[in-house]
């Protein structure tokens, strides 16, 4: 292969990275011009006067986005309790315990994951009307501890039977019983798993969109829902600003898996 | 009073299956009772009728779209997969391998805000190619339609089918891939002949997957299209918000069962077909 | 069992309101200026004059969609002890509903500013009977927003609109049914204009034979679709006339107003009331049946309905025609900002063009149609 020909290739493989590049960060840096753009109209292809004045609205301690902020975390938090509560004893089950029909119940897991949710969305909002949970904190984490349990569940449960059963024996054999073995051996070892759905479930619910929107509207504005207003009401800036804060938990998350989600763990899934 | 293995392990699932019971199952049997119930209660396919009165062409446009999407993915999430797994120029596959992952856990809807502004006819992406010199001021259109679905679509669901599918061939032997090589096939031969034969599994799992979260998507339709025609997803949620029209909406959410089971069943029947050859 | 405390103490906090000294829960349907309203300008003033009082201002949505989700919320705590809502916001359509359920409290005999308005408005929501259950919170009008620049003789009525859009395809642009009223006022002005009598539309009766008068109406509003483009929603069709991406769009006038003098609409725009009319609509305050807190929503209403308030707030900060009469805020209002909304539309035209929504059974039949035979 001469020189020329191959400088030809490795140009252009150069130039459809850059496109792809420019596909992939556009977006984002768009999000980011917005952000800063005070007024903005045509036919000026970049902001007529840049300002961080939206910022300053939305950090502003009576805002909407601190409030939406705390209100996203706080649900969060509480739908990775509620999910890690439910998750763990299960996938414990799933992988150690001698459960019947446990292929069904791997299927019932994963159910959720089958069916467009928004059907069934619309519907858990009217089931909760009728309870008198719609707009309600406990309502939205129930939705979203449900969405998550899916991830959690597969995961916990593959974290437990990746644990070497010869420490359990080990532990069971100098006397520990169960219970002890479980929390000083089993869940110690598992943790890392463990830990990795605790985040992911966090990530989901904080980005969790639909749901919020039919059960938690209109007392209950998570983040992504004042996003969705702010852009609806055609302000840009602070849908984009909120865009931006939403991007910080995603943004850490992919940094701190790079280091742990390896390729063939991967290749199992599905398999 | 002491549990066999059996009962402590039916105990310990028992909440996590509530959970999912009250919050999945039991809506999920309201919605087919929903859809299935006329005005005066008993089985009727009215909502239906209704739904396919007011919604046709949106249902035609939600097929088409979702299957364009999935297609687009899997050509996108293959060439790059391709690249990872057989590219030789290691600048070309250090740059892709740091890039092509930043969608993956951008959620649906900054994706859709990003995608307003960006796609806009005055958007970014039409300001950048005439300042570019690549097209003419006059040329520019605003892709805020069904295309802007499909991009914004493509571009969060790539990463996530590249991902599985890198992941599958990593773990491929590379001795048939440097079997093919030594031979003197091209990569993209080796790609498509040798590689992609023995993912398909994970493939077809990562695009159904892709599929059932594209027709569960509200955001993306709802800010990046105009109202007509849209995708089922905002539908529902008119039938809902304006007139509280549980029937309809529910006999929507039926037909998008329908498709979505569309899209399994061909899984099945592509992992059937493989089980039933020699 | 620390565990156990800790999830009782887990549960307590989910299932616990805020505790404040007395909550005023105000729901707004339409647009976010409508909550940032109550957020940031009569919530701080009624908490002022009421220390000890906190104001809870959240929004349903835009459109007849969002006062949809305030009358399923009272349908819903119908047989509660209390609603969560204490002063509701809602369009006109829903208000009539809500009084033939009996959702709404009688209670303008006990606010004195409810004598200031003698519009037909506050009595008739759509054809329903509602007087004594509602104030109108303000008057607001729908229009055709376009650029000066791009367009020097903008068409006058609908019929000539229909013709430039042929001529200019995909220059003007509106949101359909979904997502925003501006939309839904255009299609209704379509139908004034083309769909036959349109006074019988606005004054009744009701007769389920009209809407076979339409259907030469719908399928050319489907033609007319096809030259122009669907924008998301009210706002959404601001920000396509702002970035230059259609020449003209029916527009809230008080948005259209705001938005330009955030900088978010070239200077340039002007508006035009195209004959035979384009509906506008009030909202209205209303307080429900089941509120806890009937003196103070009582008292809420007052403050948002006296004089002053009109006319700080209503006309001059947010750009609408006041709720109240206009005669009521002379004085309370420099000449300059009441001109103001009344730049590109006059008296004259406004009581010439402007025009109320069919009343709710003609709306209704409006809608379905549009669903049916024009967008599908």
């Amino acid at each position: 292969m001469s020189r020329v020909a191959s400088l030809l290739r490795a140009s252009l493989a150069a130039i459809v990275l850059a496109a792809f590049a420019f596909a992939l960060i556009g977006p984002l840096a768009n999000l980011a011009l917005w952000s800063v753009a005070e007024r903005w109209y045509t036919p000026y292809k970049l902001p007529v006067t840049y300002g961080t004045r939206y910022w300053e609205q939305v950090f502003r301690p009576t805002g909407d986005a601190m409030a939406s902020l705390g209100t996203s975390v706080w649900i969060a938090v509480l739908t990775v309790v509620v999910a890690l509560a439910l998750s763990v004893p299960a996938g414990y089950a799933l992988a150690r315990l001698k459960l019947p029909v446990r292929a069904l119940f791997m299927i019932v897991f994963l159910l959720p994951q089958a069916f467009p949710s928004v059907a069934i969305y619309i519907n858990v909002a009217r089931i909760f009307y009728n309870l008198g949970i719609n707009g309600t904190i406990l309502g939205v984490v129930l939705v979203h501890a449900a969405h998550g349990l899916v991830y959690s569940v597969w995961i916990a449960a593959a974290a437990f039977a990746a644990v070497d059963k010869d420490l359990e024996l080990a532990a069971r054999n100098i006397g520990a019983s169960p219970l002890r073995t479980f929390f000083t051996v089993t869940l110690p070892s598992a943790a890392p798993g463990v830990v990795a759905s605790g985040i992911f479930v966090f990530l989901e619910s904080l980005d969790e969109f639909t749901g919020t929107f039919f059960v938690g509207v209109p007392q209950v504005t998570t983040l992504p829902l004042l996003l969705y207003n702010a852009a609806m009401g055609g302000n840009y800036q602070v849908a984009s600003i909120t865009a931006l804060i939403l991007l910080v938990p995603s943004v850490l998350f992919m940094l701190f898996i790079e280091r742990f989600l390896r390729a063939d763990v991967l290749a199992k899934v599905g398999a | 009073m002491s549990l066999s293995q059996r009962q402590l392990a039916l105990l310990l699932i028992a909440p996590g299956l509530i959970l999912v019971a009250a919050l999945f199952l039991y809506p999920l049997c309201f919605s087919l009772v929903s859809a299935f119930t006329g005005p005066e209660g008993g089985f009727s396919l009215q909502a239906f009728g209704n739904a396919f009165e007011l919604y046709s062409s949106d249902i035609l446009f939600t097929i088409v779209i979702v299957v364009t999407s999935c297609a687009l993915t899997a050509l996108a999430a293959v060439a790059i997969a391709g690249t990872l797994t057989l590219g030789e120029n290691p600048w070309i596959v250090g740059t892709l391998r740091a890039l092509y992952r930043w969608p993956l856990f951008i959620p649906f809807i900054v994706a859709a805000q990003c995608m307003r502004t960006f796609l806009a006819k005055n958007g970014l992406m039409n300001n950048s190619f005439v300042s570019l010199g690549l097209m003419e001021p006059l040329q520019a259109m605003s892709y805020l339609d069904w295309r802007g679905i499909i991009i914004t679509f493509v571009w969060k669901q790539t990463p996530f089918v590249a991902l599985l599918l890198a992941g599958a061939l990593a773990s491929l032997d590379r001795a048939t891939l440097e079997a093919g090589r030594n031979l003197g096939a091209s990569r993209l031969r080796i790609l498509i002949e040798l590689a992609l034969p023995q993912v398909m599994p994970t493939l077809l799992v990562a695009l159904v997957l892709s599929f059932v979260t594209m027709l569960s998507v509200l955001s993306v339709p709802m800010m990046v299209a105009g109202s007509q025609p849209t995708m089922l997803t905002v539908d529902m949620a008119f039938r809902i918000n304006a007139y509280g029209d549980y029937a309809t909406a529910n006999a929507l959410g039926v037909i998008t069962y329908l498709i979505s089971a569309g899209a399994a069943i061909l899984y099945i029947r592509h992992g059937m077909a493989k089980e039933s050859a020699p | 069992m620390r565990i156990l405390n800790l999830a009782y103490s887990l549960a307590a906090l989910l299932a616990a309101s805020p505790l404040a000294a007395q909550t005023l829960n105000v729901a707004s349907a339409g647009d976010q200026n409508m909550v940032d309203y109550v957020k940031d300008y009569l919530g701080p003033m009624f908490e002022k004059s009421h220390p000890g009082v906190k104001v809870v201002s959240v929004g349903t949505g835009p459109g007849d969609a969002g006062s949809q989700k305030i009358f399923e919320k009272l349908d819903a705590q119908k047989g509660a002890a209390a609603t969560d809502f204490d002063v509701v916001v809602i369009h006109q359509k829903a208000a009539g509903t809500m009084v033939k359920q009996g959702l709404l409290a009688k209670y303008t005999d006990k606010v004195d500013t409810a004598k200031l308005v003698s519009s037909e408005t506050a009595k008739n929501s759509l054809g329903a009977d509602v007087s004594g259950y509602v104030i109108p919170m303000f008057q607001s009008q729908t229009a055709l927003a376009y650029n000066a620049d791009m367009l020097k003789n903008p068409p006058d009525n609908f019929a000539e609109l229909k013709e430039w859009a042929k001529k200019n395809p995909k220059q003007f642009g509106y949101n359909g049914i979904k997502g925003g009223m501006s939309g839904v006022a255009f299609v209704a002005g379509w139908i004034y204009a083309f769909g036959g009598d349109a006074g019988k539309l606005i004054q009744g009766p009701y007769d389920p034979a009209e809407k076979a008068k339409w259907d030469a109406a719908f399928s050319e509003l489907k033609d007319f679709n096809k030259n122009v483009v669907i924008t998301p929603g009210n706002a959404g069709t601001l920000d396509m006339l702002n970035r230059g991406e259609i020449a003209m769009g029916p527009v809230w006038v008080d948005m259209f107003y705001s938005w330009q003098a955030d900088g978010k609409l070239p200077p340039n725009m002007k508006l035009k009331l195209a004959s035979p009319g384009m509906p506008g609509q009030p909202m209205y305050y209303a307080v429900p049946e089941k509120t806890a807190q009937r003196k103070l929503a009582e008292e809420f209403i007052a403050l948002a309905t006296s004089p002053q308030v009109q006319a700080d707030g209503i006309v001059k900060k947010f750009n609408w025609y006041p709720g109240i009469d206009a005669k009521n805020l002379e004085g309370k209002l420099d000449k300059a900002a009441w001109d103001k909304l009344f730049t590109d539309i006059t008296p004259a035209d406004l009581s010439r063009n402007g025009k109320p929504f069919p009343i709710a059974p003609y709306f209704n039949d409006i809608l379905e149609g549009y669903e049916k035979k024009v967008a599908n």
